[in-house]
């Protein structure tokens, strides 16, 4: 029986933390205790170690707090500009928030495979420091000159010597609920956040070891150092961003009602994130946790704690519809005999492709009931009785899930008061960091130099995180721009291998579980063993983790390794990665190769245990008869043209070319109207702040004509583009006139129209019915007549069979518009006809709720099959009043409105010349003319066109918060290869073996990139012959396809090789 | 199409004029009911829900639609003032105050007043003293 009467505890002579608590009787004392070390106890070390006079000082350019998807994103921006950069984070790890989930919306792709990429290229980047386990304490200074003091905690574990080999932790004898598992599980005082935890050091967790000394005993590196101290830092930076995330909300004292903390089969989202997670507690395995039964039925509830003006917060958390909608689809998917429900007030489905996911989550079976539910009980079996109000149907129900999820809000991070008292900037009520101005600066903070991104200005999704990222890059970059920069990376000398007899090295991975589970990823080690010229074969758990790419880069120098195969997913994601390893090896790039036994085998034969066993040494196989003839490439270099191109002078093209210049990178706006400001000179006021249009675009035209960086020309449009990344040459039509523009990089900032609504609820036939943009102008022209009943359709040509997408901003205008009616007019009626109200995230949904309270907007919702039917007067059908009918999905009955005003918020499409720039770009775009970014989380402004970047609307209808943030962050990547300089092309490109050729031209005209031309053979200049330039080239391969000859070869691809693969593939004989 | 079906009171009587209806509840109950987004938690939470003809939800959405008839409704004398409405509101709208309202405008007309003089000794004898402890407080208001 261990002492309860243990005395106080004293820390021992040698630092070694000695606590108390193991010897309480109850463990479950043990695991409430708080994870961190109290703030008092840090200052007064600080203060101790100020007065002894020991302190580090690291100079940089920037300094980041928060190393989340954020915080990495702004890192890898300036980090790519060439200034250095310091990003600390708290945790012992990063990744933040985003690696704990399991998939994204809505592309279902998985979360860590998307992040993990970023963070081992952060912290291999040469140009980022990366502090853990470290926090602000305090910030002096100004813009330009901040010294800020951090306290670096110690791990008690050398970081040069740790291998992450686990060893520590197995002996470890404390248990302590892992604040990474969302509780779910129990992680030792010793420990990794999670298996491929950047850095790969274990964390010795200070309120919790109770000092026995077994890792010490077992670790044979002998990293365990129980006398390393905790550190104060100093860093001296021009900039600071901030961008250290959000807590999720945990309803233990408010919203007791829905039974969590009590019950055990109720769990927050993010915990079912958790157990839907490869590395979770279960394994990816969804268990009831009071039995650990897989649930036969599965509720979610919206809302909780978020749209709440009691026990709660005010505004909406932005992203739970969303995840709610994946998590409940991928279980369905999973197992489709399982019930679903999501009980919702509102299903906010407002991005790109969002309202798809959703329709497609209905498809699969997933219910959803419009109703909040009231409370919830235990039954004895443990399943938990949900009592709601079906709103739809009018019914009260009772329905027994077998687990219930709480889609719980997002809320501001408890720190966020001491930081900002640190930092010297704002907070606002609810905690979250106030912008300088939500509406034309969202990225500033309250103080200059000090720079907000992500979540810490309110709840956001992962790609409006991450374009916001890269906008407070480029905004932290501003009072930096003059200082030296550092491109590039130093790599070793590369060995020349030509000569070498092949010497492969296998690394096999069983990414978690997603391969090892579903086939013998030992069986295939064996069987690669056996091949010739495989000097090692292995498998290890995340062959992509740090700890593993160091092991690669040691086994090349141990066993003399000269090509290397990575089998694990796909080259697209971390190609790159492995190849950056073998550089630091001493190899040339281009001596690596992938087996995708991933996403073509173990993920599409997940029932076969030895087919896709078969299929993962065949393919293997097949790599290493490719690998022995592979050769080393060379990479062409070019310079960048430092200019940028923004094709649209609305205020996303104005916001990205004044970001540009304030980096001092100069930019041309072609407008084809005569005048900038695009959408917003037609425009009244925008939301949620009423601030007039022309108060928001007036002092940007006034700053881009002032500005000598930015060429504006107007009445223009781009005729014709020729040349690459960095060097572009374009003609532009001005006036009839051609001008010839040189520029580096292109941001396309062309934003979108309403579409026709072809005669849609008789739009065009009577003057009193019009669209909220016509709306807006008269309102701005003071041009309307006092009306006495006005209806406002939402969702024209929305949401439908032609256009199944939501236009993200409809509801927002809707709501202000009617408040701009109902100010004018206060005895105006105003009715809002709705599908679903769509004003997310903070700030919208407050607006419209002071909408409804103050200005008494009666809102009806009507369902989608149900729309609102618009009849015309008979007398006067085109001047005479209209009447609405439509069905009200809340008291179920159908309602007459007359209306001397009707106004339709109708859906959006790409802008006019989308088409025209498209081909002209070689750049994709979807079925409603917006154009598609290269990744929909983690590359948002991105084309998969180098040097192509796109903001605003363009990318999708934007509210102008999210435009400007995107604005910035296009300008922040259009800078990086002008920043650069310097660019390498691609060592994967198309040779013209000029013997062959006969200059037919078959393959200039295959390329879609205008990369071959004909020009006279060297020796015979009398012959025509294919030229490749390498900088333009893609390695597509089509020119090698399509010519007659054989004459064209494409390097890391030839013929040889791909017939070796093929038949080593097919045979396995012919693979040895 | 009213899902009240009794007409106790002729609610035209009561010199309501149009949107009258939610500025006197406002009035009476100091509760802005316009910020209800109709999500049916207090509806779901309701003890005596399956008596009602209106549902608490239904209630304010026939306000907020100036339908006098809800004055009408079963639902306003059968709410027990129990607060579990007003406890979990999302919105912060206290239901049962506005139940009272309802309640009170009608008590205030001096419609349906019962003095104890018109009752018989038969019915004195029947009627138990709780009943008339609630006939007779309804009557103070």
């Amino acid at each position: 029986m261990p002492l309860k009467s243990y005395n106080k505890k004293m820390d021992h002579d040698l630092g070694i933390p000695l606590q108390d608590d193991y010897f309480y009787d109850d463990p479950e004392e043990i695991i409430e205790r708080k994870s961190m070390p109290k703030l008092e106890t840090t200052e007064k070390k600080l203060k101790e170690l100020a007065k002894k006079g020991e302190k580090k000082v690291i100079d940089a350019d920037v300094l980041i707090i928060g190393a989340g998807i954020s915080g990495m994103q702004a890192a890898l921006d300036i980090g790519d500009k060439g200034y250095k950069v310091v990003i600390i984070d708290k945790t012992s790890t990063i990744g933040g928030a985003m690696v704990k989930l399991d998939k994204t919306f809505p592309t279902n792709d998985c979360s860590i495979c998307t992040a993990a990429p970023k963070m081992v290229e952060l912290s291999r980047h040469p140009n980022i420091e990366l502090i853990t386990y470290a926090d602000v304490n305090s910030l002096d200074g100004k813009p330009g000159n901040f010294k800020v003091n951090i306290w670096r905690k110690s791990k008690y574990v050398d970081p040069d010597k740790c291998t992450g080999c686990d060893d520590c932790a197995e002996v470890c004898p404390v248990e302590v609920v892992n604040p990474f598992d969302e509780k779910l599980s129990t992680r030792k005082a010793i420990y990794i956040e999670f298996p491929q935890a950047v850095p790969i050091v274990y964390t010795i967790d200070y309120d919790n070891c109770i000092g026995c000394g077994s890792c010490d005993r077992v670790c044979e590196p002998e990293a365990i150092s129980f006398l390393e101290k905790s550190e104060e830092i100093e860093v001296n930076v021009g900039s600071v961003i901030v961008a250290t995330g959000f807590e999720v909300f945990e309803p233990t004292e408010m919203r007791k009602e829905y039974g969590y903390g009590k019950y055990d089969n109720v769990i927050t989202a993010l915990q079912f994130e958790r157990l839907l997670s490869s590395f979770g507690p279960t394994e990816g395995k969804v268990f009831r946790p009071s039995d650990r039964k897989k649930p036969k039925s599965i509720g979610w509830i919206q809302c909780v704690g978020s749209r709440s003006e009691q026990l709660g917060f005010p505004y909406c958390s932005r992203v739970c519809c969303m995840y709610a909608t994946k998590e409940a689809s991928i279980a369905k998917e999973a197992n489709p005999d399982i019930d679903i429900t999501i009980y919702y007030m509102d299903i906010r489905a407002y991005g790109k492709d969002f309202q798809q996911y959703y329709d497609h989550a209905k498809d699969l079976g997933v219910k959803y009931v419009r109703g909040r539910p009231s409370s919830v009980y235990e039954n004895p079996d443990k399943s938990i009785t949900v009592r709601y109000k079906d709103t739809l149907t009018g019914k009260i129900e009772e329905n027994t899930v077998d687990m219930l999820v709480l889609s719980t809000a997002i809320k501001p991070n408890k720190d966020n008061k001491r930081l900002g008292g640190a930092l010297g900037i704002d907070v606002d009520e609810n905690g979250f960091f106030k912008q300088d101005s939500l509406l034309t600066d969202p990225i500033q903070s309250s103080r200059k130099g000090i720079f907000l991104a992500g979540c810490i200005q309110g709840p956001k999704d992962i790609p409006d995180s991450v374009s916001m990222a890269s906008g407070a890059a480029a905004k932290a970059v501003a009072p930096i721009k003059d200082r030296e920069k550092h491109i590039g990376k130093e790599f070793p000398p590369e060995k020349d291998v030509s000569n070498e007899k092949p010497r492969i090295g296998v690394f096999i991975c069983h990414c978690g579980k997603n391969i090892a589970n579903y086939l013998d990823v030992e069986k295939v080690t064996e069987e690669t063993k056996k091949l010739p010229n495989v000097e090692l074969a292995e498998h290890w758990m995340f062959v992509c983790s740090e700890d593993s790419c160091k092991k690669i880069k040691e086994a090349v120098k141990e066993k003399g390794l000269n090509r290397v195969i990575v089998a694990a997913c796909s080259p697209r994601t971390h190609g790159g990665l492995f190849q950056d390893t073998l550089m630091e090896a001493g190899l040339n790039k281009y001596l690596f190769e992938m087996a995708n036994i991933r996403n073509h085998c173990s993920w599409v034969h997940s029932d076969d245990w030895d087919a896709a066993t078969k299929k993962a040494i065949d393919l293997v196989r097949s790599s290493v008869a490719k690998t022995r003839h592979l050769e080393s490439l060379t990479e062409e270099e070019f310079s960048i043209y430092p200019k940028a191109l923004i094709i649209g002078g609305g205020v996303s093209g104005m916001k990205a070319a004044l970001a540009l210049a304030d980096m001092g990178i100069k930019s041309i706006i072609l407008e084809k109207e005569s005048n900038l400001g695009g959408r917003l000179n037609h425009l009244h006021s925008m939301f949620p702040s009423d601030t007039k249009a022309e108060d928001i675009i007036n002092p940007m035209i006034k700053n881009i004509t002032k500005n000598k960086l930015i060429t504006v020309m107007t009445n223009s449009e781009l005729n014709e583009l020729d040349g690459y990344i960095g060097n572009y040459k374009g003609k532009v039509k001005q006036k009839g006139k051609i001008k010839e523009i040189e520029f580096g990089t292109i941001i396309v900032a062309t934003g979108f129209k309403e579409i026709d609504l072809d005669g849609e609820y008789q739009y065009g036939k009577n003057k009193n019915i019009m669209s909220q943009t016509e709306l807006e102008t008269k309102l701005k022209n003071n041009d309307l007549k006092e009306p006495k009943n006005v209806v406002i359709i939402n969702c024209a040509g929305a949401m439908d069979k032609k256009r199944p997408y939501c236009c993200r901003v409809g509801c927002g205008v809707s709501i202000k518009n009617a408040k701009l009616i109902a100010q004018k007019y206060p005895k105006s009626k105003v009715y809002l006809l709705y599908r679903d109200m769509r004003v997310f995230g903070k700030d919208e949904e407050e607006y419209y709720a002071d909408v409804l309270k103050n200005y008494h907007v009666t809102t009806i919702r009507y369902p989608g099959d149900n729309k609102p039917e618009v009849s015309l007067d008979r007398k006067n059908p085109k001047d005479g009043p209209v009447t609405v009918k439509v069905h009200d999905d809340i008291l179920n009955e159908d309602m007459t409105l007359p209306a001397d005003l009707l106004v339709l918020t109708v859906n959006t499409e790409g802008g006019s010349e989308t088409e025209k720039l498209k081909n002209m770009l070689k750049v994709p775009v979807d079925a409603a003319g917006f154009f598609i970014e290269t990744h929909a989380k983690i590359k948002p402004l991105d084309f998969s066109t180098s040097g192509v970047y796109m903001c605003g609307a363009a990318h999708y209808p934007k509210n102008l918060v999210d435009a400007i943030a995107q604005a910035e962050g296009a300008a922040s990547r259009a800078a990086i290869p002008i920043a650069q300089e310097k660019m390498k092309g691609e060592g994967i490109v198309s040779h013209v073996i000029e013997d062959k050729c006969r200059g037919c031209g078959t393959c200039e005209m295959a390329c879609a990139y205008s990369a071959i031309e004909l020009v006279p053979h060297s020796r015979d200049p009398a012959r025509l012959v294919a030229k490749v330039n390498r900088a333009l080239c893609k390695g597509c391969g089509s020119c090698a396809a399509a010519c007659l000859n054989s004459a064209i070869e494409q390097k890391g691809y030839n013929s040889k090789q791909i017939n070796l693969m093929i038949s080593a593939l097919l045979d396995e004989e012919a693979g040895r | 199409m009213s899902k009240v079906k009794e007409k106790i009171v002729n609610e035209y009587s009561l010199n309501l004029k149009k949107g009258d209806l939610a500025k006197e509840v406002e009035e009476l109950s100091g509760v802005n009911l316009f910020g209800c987004y109709q999500c049916g938690t207090c509806s779901a939470g309701c003890p005596y829900v399956e008596e009602m003809d209106l549902t608490p939800d239904e209630v304010i959405r026939y306000i907020i639609l100036d339908r006098k008839e809800v004055l009408n409704s079963k639902t306003i004398w059968l709410c027990s003032s129990c607060f579990t409405c007003a406890e979990r509101c999302p919105r912060d709208i206290n239901i049962t105050k506005i139940m009272e309202a309802l309640r009170q405008i009608i008590l205030r007309k001096n419609i349906d007043k019962t003095k104890l003089t018109m009752l018989t000794k038969e019915e004195k004898e029947v009627i138990p003293q709780l009943a008339f402890v609630c006939l007779f407080r309804k009557n103070v208001g």
